[in-house]
């Protein structure tokens, strides 16, 4: 299918200062696609450009095969966004806020007294949004950027501010707009808020793309080891070194595992130098783990 | 561009700034006649009439901060990014809050003469009719108007660059500090202004010689001399630089990054 999004070498300066490097991703329709990276790397950046906010030096940008820029927003009709912090008029209320930005009247109450329900904000719709908590306004900046059903809804760091309860009543909501084909494109400096969310992760360091690529992949090439435990370690760590078999740094035996046959040769070998081996662990790296490897990787190869 | 506008009056509407300089007008008019009424030597009821009991001075105050604050609010609450990734041209935003401030401000011209209308009927109707003449064989009514018209087109000179200020320091305080002083700037460099262009005939087309369009209106044979333009072309000097400080804004706005 095509893309809804595409980023193609994007380059982007603060006068001297190089914020995004040849910046290039894409976003399917129907995916949730995370945007990862810590704090500063671009992921703002990356979105205010989308949005057609910014200036930027070259590359292209397409929504729906349509060009983005500065001065083009044409495609932006069906997108919806909350960037950075919500954008709250103090003088209105949150329901004046939906009223204000409600494209059709007819259609938009039901539209209106969904995302209330969805978001369970009713409590405090009717009161002036200066008296909202943080938490409160965020949520009225996620209502605000799922009004009027759009296609593509860019959320920059949603989770900013939001209890645990609120912040898995979002991402049920999200899911759920997900499977009706709205596209999500989701960006956080903490990948365990987007694990349980997200089809695709974009990892982003230092204004450049590290990675593009599915969440099962992601934990599927990091994550699994093998932990063994015999009747002699000391011995076993010497014989495997030998063996040229490559071990984590780890006081246990931590091996990365390659293939689930790999298990039955490692057995095969102990034996041979009659070394028993009283227990075998799997272990799975959790995916901050994963990132962070990546992280790491990256400045190794600077 | 019609949901733009209508968007710019909503929030306009339900500012509290919005009631409160309605209630303002209303109460320094009033003020102003009441005082007047029980001071009648020093007055002169026709004269007050034409001026809005003050009225068209005040909406220059009300007028400035509005305009100072309808894009630096946008900054200030974040809210800009809400209203400019949408589908519309950013012309098009800019162009939605300039004309509510024109409609703001054809409100507030509305609700002065109104209300002047009002207190004179209350408080001064045996003293004068609208038909009476006042000056140039013209009646009162006709001055008021061609008075409120001169004071509008001023105006809005006034507040063509007060928009472009805010656009340019993002900030509503530089822009009515600015705003504030051009309106008082015109009497007060005004002797100096005209001396210099009695020397130098071509400085008569700086802005600040077009503030002098409302007095020159009420006051034609001596102004006149001074600024050394017609009203014809005091009007079209009005309007032009008007155009020229609202398109430098717009520059301004449409590369601007949020
Ligand atoms: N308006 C701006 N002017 C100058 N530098 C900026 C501006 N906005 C962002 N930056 C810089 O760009 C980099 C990326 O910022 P940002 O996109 O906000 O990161 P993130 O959202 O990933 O935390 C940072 O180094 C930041 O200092
Ligand atoms: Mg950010």
């Amino acid at each position: 299918m095509d893309d809804i999004l595409t980023v193609k070498k994007l380059n982007k300066s603060f006068g001297k200062n190089k914020v995004l490097k040849d910046v290039s991703f894409n976003v399917q329709p129907g995916k949730i696609v995370g945007l990862v990276g810590p704090n500063g790397a671009g992921k703002t950046t990356i979105m205010k450009a989308i949005l057609g906010l910014f200036d930027f030096q070259s590359g292209s940008i397409l929504i729906d095969g349509k060009d983005v820029s500065i001065t083009k927003h044409q495609a932006l009709s069906e997108v919806g966004a909350l960037i950075e912090y919500p954008g709250i008029y103090p003088f209105l209320t949150g329901m004046q806020h939906l009223e204000l930005f409600a494209d059709n009247a007819a259609e938009s109450k039901k539209d209106i007294q969904n995302i209330i329900d969805e978001l369970q904000i009713g409590s405090y719709i009717n009161r002036k949004a200066k008296a909202y908590s943080l938490g409160m306004k965020q949520k009225l900046g996620i209502a605000l950027a799922l009004l009027n059903n759009p296609k593509f809804v860019i959320l920059d760091e949603p989770m900013n501010g939001l209890d645990p309860k609120a912040t898995k009543e979002l991402r049920n909501l999200i899911l759920s707009l997900a499977k009706k084909g709205t596209t999500f494109l989701i960006s956080s400096h903490i990948l365990s808020e987007l694990e349980k969310l997200v089809d695709e992760i974009v990892v982003i360091d230092k204004g450049k793309i590290i990675k593009q690529t599915s969440m099962e992949a992601l934990s599927d090439s990091n994550g699994n080891y093998l932990i063994l435990k015999t009747s002699d370690d000391t011995q076993a760590r010497e014989i495997l070194t030998a063996e040229g078999i490559e071990l984590e740094k780890s006081d246990k035996l931590k091996i990365k595992k390659t293939s689930d046959e790999q298990l039955t040769g490692l057995i095969q070998l102990m034996s041979n130098h009659n070394i028993n081996i009283v227990d075998v662990q799997h272990e799975q790296n959790d995916l901050e783990t994963s990132l962070l490897d990546l992280l790491d990787n990256d400045q190794v190869k600077e | 561009m019609v949901t733009l506008i209508r968007q710019e009056l909503f929030k306009l509407i339900h500012k509290k700034s919005t009631l409160i300089g309605t209630i303002a007008l209303l109460v320094l008019m009033t003020i102003f006649a009441v005082f007047s009424k029980m001071q009648p030597s020093f007055s002169d009821p026709k004269g007050e009439f034409i001026a809005a009991y003050g009225g068209t001075s005040w909406i220059v105050f009300f007028m400035i901060a509005a305009c100072s604050t309808i894009i630096a609010m946008e900054f200030q609450y974040g809210t800009i990014k809400e209203l400019l990734y949408r589908r519309y041209y950013r012309g098009e935003i800019l162009a939605s809050k300039w004309i509510t401030m024109f409609i703001y401000s054809l409100y507030f011209y509305v609700l002065s003469f109104v209300f002047s209308v009002i207190l004179k009927v209350v408080l001064f109707n045996s003293k004068f009719s609208f038909s009476d003449i006042y000056t140039n064989d013209q009646s009162v009514m006709h001055v008021t108007l061609v008075t409120y018209a001169g004071n509008f087109v001023g105006l809005w000179l006034l507040l063509s660059l007060v928009l472009l200020l805010a656009n340019v320091f993002k900030s509503s305080a530089a822009a009515i500090s600015v705003g504030i002083v051009g309106y008082f700037a015109t009497s007060i460099v005004s002797s100096l202004m005209f001396m210099l262009i009695n020397k130098w005939e071509w400085l008569k087309w700086n802005p600040l010689n077009m503030l002098n369009l409302p007095s020159q209106l009420s006051n034609s044979t001596v102004i006149g001399t001074l600024t050394r333009l017609s009203n014809t072309e005091l009007v079209w000097g009005n309007l032009i630089y008007t155009g020229v400080f609202l398109f430098l804004g717009y520059l301004i706005f449409r590369r601007r990054n949020v």
